[in-house]
């Protein structure tokens, strides 16, 4: 399975290159310890070094909107750059939000869109039939949208819990709850690997970094590291799309996607909506409906 | 070398904790951390890397530097309370060494930082030998190894289901005179080591590579996050500023406070007007591995880097610092 | 402990109608409970779900944010904004921790003096049975 997908990737980016269709593309490749890791390449000839297999977590949506603007500093004056990249059906669906919000364009992107077999566990690869948390309720297996396809669109199973986790921490009582969340962002280094490997968060300067006025102090305490990942998943409602890079970035494991399914959970209840499904859509907060009805 | 069975060590330990605050490696769901613990059971000893270096509670995440309150015209300012010993148990050779890197670069040529200089004063370190070297770990590399002893206090080796104990300052003696472990005389256990040994190119070698192209294609995965400066033992970058805690009529509270921070973000090196010397991922990238592989030994006489494999573990996107090492 | 509590609530009232109705219940006499320190906002749609999230960190133990009732927004549209915001961030809020009965969005117009005084009454029963938000703080 995973292994038609690679050959698939390699035999598109080879032609992609070799026509001089794209200048980059982004895949994934082994890392000199057998991890696999983002890959850039710029020639055919290392379109062998490309892999793919289901512990590439990255979302490697992440890196387009930068690359372009990198290539476009080198280019011709009135040339536009064009990147390719291999993209899961969630990450189609962030670089669907990201065209919406005006950071890419739809040209500019060739997508290489896998079938998705779902992913392995990142932390822990040997746990519960191995698969990722957010490929156990995920039902999507074709991007929305994508230029080539590779891979063979597995079957569906429909997920018994559509919201894993959700339900367990809204059954704790209130001071449980506090306290859970305490502990957990207790671990944070406030290092913001989530933000960095997140395409959502492309804001030129984060105001968990904005000092003049500060927002947050630059004290690395509980309280400065709630406010930054409660923030951080309030500004992706609407918008993330699940694909659960900040998790897998995470060096210290926190259960950031939690949070992030949680809002996905009640903003689909709310406004009937899905992050990226639509390219022309509105996110709900940015939209509204004069006659509807909401719980406040 | 002395030998002692695992329940008297815990016994041990138990008695130091009443005088002094013990920090150990302990589980925290899927992480290894130093933290302090009020009893010996609560000890990981099963621990391997911890995922951030212990280097926090010498030079802190978050520390107060000054406490000012202001009441009408009268001005009160404060330092706060270092005093009180602690007692770093089974730090590894690596971490232990990498004090001696913050030594150099903190303490050694005046002005020295008074804040970390007091808290290493008052801190016993008792290392702990690495039974093997894991996933990442180098170093071997760096001149040291899995069982280096030469910047601890105490060492402990693991022998079979005790450990032997190798007494190396006067500090450490003093933390074990009048207990009764018996003498022994049998070497500590050489622990294998496994990973191949990369050279380090002295500085020089490093500044004719400075241009490379490498630079750019390396940083291409780099995300500009803070992981690997943040969980680096000799990382040691901070970022100082006020905090208003409280105010009100003709009163006023203030603390001054330092905090880590990252090179790799490009805040960091911004300055008035907005200009920024470092306004790509290939040049902070490029900078982190300067500063320890070239700058730091070439200014303070020492590589700062000790080979713990930290931010190889803790990359999200898989820039791995021995091929840095392989490549330049 | 909770006898001798009281709740400190921010609120942020839009200009137009909440602040207005505010002013109302203060010219009409009507009391109410003096628990909330209020910041007069252009409009609900101008609170940033940040500064309920900062007021929460600096020390609040309540807010309120409280417009102009749906269809009467002075730039026509800016409480739909808030409305939906507002019902996201509740349920969130509770998640993280922070109670629902510690946030309240209300609608009052200009005129409802003694609603006004309602809505603050009621949140403020809410904050003082709740007890005082004490945040994340270090675990260790």
């Amino acid at each position: 399975m995973t292994q038609e997908i690679e050959t698939g990737i390699r035999i598109r980016v080879k032609k992609l290159l070799d026509l001089g269709e794209v200048s980059c593309v982004i895949g994934h490749e082994h890392g000199p310890r057998g991890h696999t890791r983002p890959a850039f390449v710029y020639d055919s000839a290392d379109a062998e070094r490309l892999v793919w297999d289901r512990t590439c977590h990255h979302n490697l949506v992440a890196y387009v909107r930068d690359k372009i603007a990198t290539l476009a500093r080198g280019a011709e004056p009135g040339s536009t750059p064009r990147v390719a990249v291999v993209a899961r059906p969630c990450d189609v669906r962030s670089l669907n939000v990201l065209i919406h919000e005006g950071q890419v364009t739809r040209e500019s992107v060739f997508v290489v869109g896998v079938a998705c077999p779902g992913m392995l566990d990142a932390g822990d690869p040997e746990a519960q039939d191995g698969q990722a948390l957010h490929c156990r309720y995920c039902t999507e297996r074709v991007p929305v949208f994508y230029d080539a396809l590779v891979g063979d669109p597995p079957k569906v199973k429909v997920p018994d819990e559509p919201w894993p986790g959700v339900a367990e921490v809204e059954a704790m009582p209130p001071a449980e709850r506090l306290a859970f969340w305490t502990q957990e962002f207790d671990r944070c280094i406030r290092c913001y690997a989530c933000r960095q490997a997140c395409p959502a968060c492309y804001c030129f300067e984060c105001l968990a970094e904005q000092v003049d006025p500060p927002w947050v102090s630059i004290a690395h305490r509980v309280p400065q590291k709630a406010f930054f990942h409660i923030m951080r998943a309030y500004h992706l409602a609407g918008r993330c799309s699940g694909c659960q890079a900040c998790e897998a970035a995470c060096p210290v494991h926190l259960p950031l996607s939690l949070l992030n399914r949680k809002i996905a959970a009640e903003v689909e209840a709310l406004f009937g909506y899905v992050a990226g499904a639509n390219p022309d859509t509105p996110p709900p907060l940015a939209t509204f409906r004069k006659d509807e009805e909401l719980p406040l | 070398m002395r030998a002692t069975s695992h329940e008297s060590l815990l016994a041990w330990l138990d008695t130091l904790i009443e005088r002094s605050t013990l920090v150990a490696p302990q589980r925290v769901e899927r992480e290894w951390l130093y933290r302090p613990v009020s009893s010996a059971a609560a000890i990981a000893f099963d621990f391997q890397r911890t995922t951030v270096s212990p280097k926090g509670y010498f030079f802190p995440e978050t520390e107060v530097l000054l406490d000012i309150e202001r009441r009408g015209r009268e001005v009160v300012m404060g330092e706060p309370d270092l005093a009180g010993d602690q007692l770093l148990f089974a730090i590894r050779p690596c971490d232990a060494r990498a004090l001696l890197v913050l030594d150099a670069l903190l303490v050694d040529r005046p002005p020295a930082d008074s804040y970390y200089a007091r808290r290493r004063e008052r801190t016993t370190l008792v290392g702990l030998a690495c039974p093997q070297m894991w996933d990442g770990c180098f170093c071997t590399s760096l001149g040291s190894g899995p069982a280096d002893a030469s910047a601890v206090d105490l060492m402990l080796y693991h022998d079979g289901d005790g450990y032997l104990v190798e007494t190396v300052t006067d500090k450490g003696a003093a933390l074990v005179a009048g207990v009764d472990w018996p003498e022994v005389d049998r070497p500590a256990p050489e622990p294998e080591i496994t990973a191949e040994v990369v050279s380090v190119r002295p500085p020089d070698e490093w500044l004719a590579a400075f241009d490379e192209v490498v630079w750019q294609r390396l940083a291409d995965r780099c995300l500009s996050c803070h992981a690997c400066t943040y969980v680096c033992p000799t990382c040691r970058c901070f970022d100082v500023r006020d905090d208003l805690t409280a105010a009100g009529p003709g009163y006023v509270h203030v603390q001054r406070l330092r905090a880590w921070d990252s090179c790799m973000s490009p805040a960091y090196r911004r300055i008035a007007g907005g200009h920024n010397p470092r306004p790509d991922t290939a040049q902070r990238l490029r900078n982190r591995f300067f500063c320890k592989f070239c700058y730091s030994p070439r200014d303070f006489c020492a590589v700062a880097c000790v080979g713990c494999g930290r931010c190889i573990a803790a990359c999200p996107a898989g820039v791995d610092i021995v091929e840095v090492l392989r490549g330049v | 402990m909770h006898e001798t509590f009281e709740p400190k609530i921010v609120g942020f009232l839009c200009n137009w109608c909440s602040y207005a109705g505010a002013d109302m219940a203060g010219t009409s006499r009507v009391a109410y409970p003096p628990n909330v320190r209020i910041i007069r906002v252009p409009c609900s749609g101008r609170v940033d779900p940040l500064y309920v999230l900062k007021a929460f960190q600096e020390g609040a133990d309540g807010v309120l944010i409280a417009g102009c009732h749906p269809g009467d927004c002075h730039y026509g549209d800016g409480n739909y904004h808030a409305r939906r915001r507002y019902a996201l961030m509740h349920r969130f809020l509770d998640f993280v921790g922070i109670e629902t009965g510690r946030l309240c969005i209300d609608w009052v117009s200009a005129a409802e003096g003694a609603r006004f005084a309602q809505v603050v009454a009621q949140l403020t029963e809410n904050v003082r049975a709740l007890g005082p938000w004490t945040g994340w703080n270090d675990a260790c």
